[in-house]
């Protein structure tokens, strides 16, 4: 899964971003100088804890969120800000957006036929009246459902399709970024994989690029090919997931990883979970930032830390050829 | 016990499972379904038909005009007690009352659906943009606390002395003020939904704030709009009462029920008749659209519709 990153094309880049919050007087800064680039046709994945500023990061990116520095890049070009109508037109017709919740993201007063021709009235995109009538029903049959859906109401339907609705919806405007925002974490565990094959299907298909925000690393290792830790709204690790699963070295990143249940009860039950707690960290030294620390894995940390890093990575690397299987 | 001759194997039908077996919905018949399953709306909504008919048509017929007092110098037609003749009684200068009535619940009947009807179309825009824009609402919010604090019949005489007593002028100063509450209401309403996960999606869909509001907040609102013309239509009812009573409201050629109950108060012991069937004639309105009014309002609701 590892690739050399350098030969792709980048297809979004962020630099520097900062978001920030006010109430009245008081400031909170949501997101601290996040910096990453996403190449086409791969899944970033974004992990971290509620609160951690992950969905911050991904509406900023489709504009929902104001940016209060830095910048957002969309094939080189800056999308964050004050736009001309027409390029925000551009921005909004390429990237789409699937919600956590697909009971509240679906307009409960309107047919399934309006909820996902809605981006089809709004941009034009269709020659005439049975030209869009047949790309709802396309759409509405790639993602399993039914064209006789159309006059139904999101109400009648359960929560997957639902979800396979907002699907649809996104993916009538052809798009070619879409950000998950936690897609599958408000669905029953048995239409899980439904949604995630279905999301894959489309990736391979169109050669869509995914920006994935989870919480959940079991899921986000089967389905993404890069991955960026973030913790208080800072990213504290990216590395492509294998590599982040084979060498963590970030202890907020290890604490992450050791919180996947194990499937084996005695192994379960005999796990000592680390809690990440920052107060307890030796945090001297110069403020620490994002250095690269082998080809494409990133961590967050100054000099001294580094070093530590370095040392601690080579005895994970001796022990994994020592033993391959472990 | 291998073989069960009762049982055979079928193949997964994967569209099949993604049918809806329920019929299809609709929301207005749901609407009309959970309404007129009320006996008490279904009551109310006779009753104020038949007010509202009586209104309109009773008057046509009788022809009364409130400036007539062709028996003023015949002592016996004045103050005769209802009978089969004059069903409500005479009045003080031999005015059939019945015919009174009628023509007053058609005068403040018009006064309170005109009024209403004011106070919604520009409550309901304005609170629209009000709860959309931040920038709006720092300046609505000031003006809202000005006139708000403003007593309302205050505001009502003062408009009534300056621009004179008449219809026009009743139905302005009753709703010149009270379309800002209205206002802040759907204001309130749609800042609660303004937010919702759906109206993101919508934005990132790239829907027009026009848009927005036609297709994702106003039908959220018609059961809190419902509400509100519910509560409007009885308030200006008794407002038009009220300020014809004090005197500031019509002018001598309408006859309304304020003015009804105005003229009858002084012969509350030796005519109570007089005052009585204005004021059960008001009160009926009131009660009757209020609770037609609220079930339809929880009818509009479909949360309700699923039970």
């Amino acid at each position: 899964m590892v690739s050399t990153n350098n030969e792709k094309e980048v297809l979004l880049s962020v630099k520097h971003l900062e978001v920030t919050f006010y109430n009245k007087k008081r400031r909170f800064r949501a997101v601290k100088n996040a910096n990453f680039d996403i190449y086409k046709g791969e899944t970033f994945a974004l992990v971290g804890e509620s609160g951690s500023g992950k969905t911050t990061i991904g509406r900023s990116i489709i504009r929902l969120n104001h940016t209060s520095d830095g910048d957002i890049l969309y094939k080189g070009k800056k999308i964050n800000g004050k736009l001309s109508k027409e390029d925000e037109k551009e921005v909004v017709r390429n990237i789409q957006m699937i919600f956590q919740d697909p009971a509240a993201s679906l307009n409960e007063r309107a047919t399934i036929d309006y909820c996902v021709s809605e981006g089809l009235y709004n941009f034009h995109l269709y020659e005439s009246e049975e030209d869009r009538l047949q790309k709802v029903d396309q759409a509405l049959e790639s993602v399993g459902l039914l064209p006789e859906h159309k006059s139904r109401y999101p109400h009648e339907f359960s929560g997957g399709q639902r979800q396979r609705i907002g699907i649809a919806r996104a993916m009538v405007m052809e798009p070619e970024l879409i950000i998950a925002d936690e897609p599958i974490s408000a669905l029953d565990v048995s239409i899980r994989a439904q949604v995630l094959n279905l999301m894959n299907k489309f990736k391979e298909e169109r050669g869509l690029t995914y920006l994935f925000i989870a919480h959940d690393l079991s899921v986000v290792r089967y389905f993404s090919d890069r991955i960026a830790v973030i913790h208080k709204g800072r990213i504290v690790e990216l590395a492509p997931t294998e590599e982040l699963f084979a060498f963590p070295l970030h202890p907020y990143t290890l604490s992450l990883l050791q919180a996947v249940p194990m499937p084996d009860p005695r192994i379960e039950k005999s796990k000592e979970l680390v809690i990440y707690d920052e107060s307890k960290r030796d945090l001297s030294g110069e403020k620490p930032i994002l250095q690269e620390i082998r080809p494409g894995h990133f961590v967050f940390a100054n000099d001294r830390e580094m070093k530590e890093y370095r040392e601690k990575l080579q005895e994970m690397i001796e022990f994994k050829k020592e033993h391959p299987n472990a | 016990m291998t073989q069960d001759s009762r049982f055979t194997f079928v193949k997964v039908d994967e569209s099949a499972s993604e049918h809806i077996a329920a019929p299809q919905y609709s929301y207005w018949k749901s609407v009309f379904r959970r309404f007129f399953s009320s006996k008490v709306a279904i009551f109310m909504l006779v009753l104020i038909i038949v007010i509202i008919l009586m209104a309109i048509i009773h008057p046509m017929i009788s022809g009364y005009d409130n400036l007539n007092m062709e028996n003023i110098n015949d002592p016996t037609s004045r103050f005769l007690r209802p009978s089969l003749e004059h069903l409500f009684g005479t009045d003080s200068v031999g005015r059939d009352q019945f015919n009174a009535v009628w023509s007053g619940t058609r005068t403040s009947l018009f006064a309170s659906f005109a009024a209403t009807a004011v106070t919604t179309i520009i409550g309901v825009i304005v609170g629209m943009f009000w709860g959309f824009s931040k920038r709006l609402d720092v300046i609505m919010i000031e003006i809202y606390n000005v006139i708000a604090n403003i007593p309302y019949t205050l505001v009502c005489m003062l408009i009534m002395y300056t621009f004179g007593a008449g219809l026009v002028q009743l139905i302005f100063a009753m709703s010149c003020t009270t379309w800002i509450s209205t206002a802040y209401f759907i204001r309130v309403q749609v800042m609660i939904i303004r937010d919702r996960d759906y109206n993101l999606a919508s934005r990132c869909l790239g829907t027009p704030m026009s848009k927005m509001i036609t297709h994702n907040i106003l039908p959220y609102l018609i059961s809190v709009i419902m509400t509100s013309i519910s509560r409007d239509v009885p308030s200006f009812i008794s407002s038009e009462v009220f300020l014809s009573y004090l005197g500031v409201g019509l002018g001598q050629s309408y006859a309304s029920l304020g003015r009804l109950v105005q003229d009858a108060v002084k012969y509350i012991q030796s005519a109570p008749y007089l005052l009585i069937f204005p004021l059960v004639v008001a009160a009926s309105i009131s009660v009757s659209l209020y609770i037609v009014g609220q079930t339809l309002a929880d009818a509009s609701d479909p949360r309700t519709h699923m039970i």
